[in-house]
């Protein structure tokens, strides 16, 4: 269970003469997210991105608190890191290493501290996401696809309780859109994802509207998706 | 893209079957010996040694010896300033040695897989818990470090292109200015993937 307490943040913004000014990029944040698969969308800027950085700690709130099964994202950054995996927009920013199975085999390091046994996982891995054929290719000459469905194998090889998906379909094509859309849906874990893909969102369990920092609705996925159509054709 | 190391290919070569270590050894004598001795007759002797070592990874000689226009026109770039300054033969032995030092790295990282790579780092690194660091850490910041060398190499040759697109190709400042900002913004990207994957904490 992930949960928001009146959370707010803000970042400060120099000025010309030394001086700061701040921005807030979300305020007031009240939330309790139990559902298996939460879509999250809004606007370019609104602050999406923002609140699922909460999430694993990667922002910190300015004020309140988020906590993921009880622990808190600041106090327990660490802890909470190992049960949310985060997978972000562009998998390049994201694969660390030169090759899928290596990148894998990152993952699998703490867990398995024999060599022979951690490729052999690694490849189990992306053999099960039919990925078995990119093993060793370079991150650089997959498509667009293989390469955000090697990010997600990696995430997954830490048997996080929650993924935390930051637009994870926006730079890839329809096919790869598709796919990558079909392999979220498959997970057991709890799903919370930003997309500007609003059929990827109708078919959440629940959606949160973000606009200007703000949950401005939040519910069943069609009214929440008629309700942004209203708020963006304003 | 990653046309300055080359990735693993996995073979039966005599190179492939050496152990990690000694091809470690090998490329670090090739290289620190070809800066200590700074001779142009030298250099080219382990430029020849540095491409024979190449093709016997059993590659094929267009894949291993392949050189990215970066690399090609750096090395071109001190050749001619050292020419300029009226010690070519200067320019031969720095040029060389960077080309040598390319092909004797390329001959460890086609033949070696990169974990194993990266597992011999960190035993070679342990040496270090003495003064608190983490062998582990050492090994991953040097992963990244390959890994983001050819990504960055495509930066530049992006931002030359946009630039020189809008008739500004020869305005240096064009092209540093978004580099800089784009390296501290993908050094920032990767800092959060590694805290987003616990690593590094």
């Amino acid at each position: 269970m992930i949960e928001f307490q009146n959370v707010s943040v803000q970042v400060a913004i120099p000025q010309a003469g030394g001086k700061n000014s701040s921005k807030t990029l979300l305020e007031g944040i009240n939330l309790t997210l139990e559902e298996h698969r939460v879509a999250v969308i809004g606007a370019n800027g609104s602050g999406k991105s923002t609140l699922l950085r909460t999430i694993n700690g990667l922002v910190a709130p300015s004020s309140g608190q988020v906590s993921v099964n009880g622990l808190d994202t600041v106090k327990d950054g660490k802890k909470v890191r190992s049960q949310v995996g985060f997978i972000f927009t562009d998998p390049l920013s994201q694969l660390l290493l030169s090759t899928a199975v290596n990148d894998i085999e990152l993952s699998l390091r703490a867990k398995i501290k024999n060599r022979g046994e951690r490729r052999e996982r690694a490849l189990a891995l992306l053999a099960e996401r039919g990925l078995a054929n990119t093993a060793e290719q370079s991150i650089y000459d997959l498509s667009g696809g293989e390469r955000q469905l090697v990010a997600l194998t990696s995430i997954l090889a830490l048997e996080p309780d929650v993924i935390v998906a930051d637009e994870p379909t926006t730079l890839l094509d329809l096919k790869n859109k598709f796919l990558v859309g079909r392999a979220l849906a498959s997970l057991e874990q709890q799903l919370v994802i930003a997309t500007h893909d609003l059929d990827l969102a109708a078919k959440a369990d629940r959606v949160l509207v973000v606009h200007e920092g703000r949950i401005v609705a939040s519910g069943v996925p069609q009214n929440c998706i008629d309700y942004y159509w209203e708020l963006m054709s304003k | 893209m990653n046309k300055v190391f080359c990735l693993y290919v996995p073979g039966d070569s005599l190179l492939h079957r050496l152990g990690v270590g000694w091809k470690y050894a090998v490329m670090a004598a090739m290289v620190i010996s070809g800066v200590i001795v700074s001779a142009w007759w030298f250099t080219l002797s382990l430029l020849a040694i540095s491409v024979i070592l190449v093709l016997l990874t059993a590659v094929p000689p267009r894949f291993g010896l392949q050189m990215s226009w970066a690399l090609i026109l750096v090395a071109v770039l001190l050749v001619a300033y050292q020419s300029f300054t009226g010690k070519p033969l200067t320019g031969v032995v720095i040029a060389g040695n960077l080309i040598m030092a390319v092909y004797a790295s390329r001959m460890l990282t086609i033949s070696t897989p990169e974990s194993v790579l990266i597992d011999a780092l960190i035993s070679a690194a342990s040496f270090l818990r003495v003064f608190r660091v983490k062998p582990e850490k050492v090994g991953l910041a040097i992963s990244i470090m390959i890994k983001s060398i050819p990504m960055l190499l495509d930066l530049f040759t992006g931002i030359q292109q946009a630039a020189m697109a809008r008739g500004r190709g020869r305005n240096l400042a064009a092209i540093v200015t978004p580099f800089v900002v784009r390296t501290v913004a993908y050094a920032q990207e990767t800092g959060a993937a590694l805290a987003a994957r616990g690593l590094g904490e």
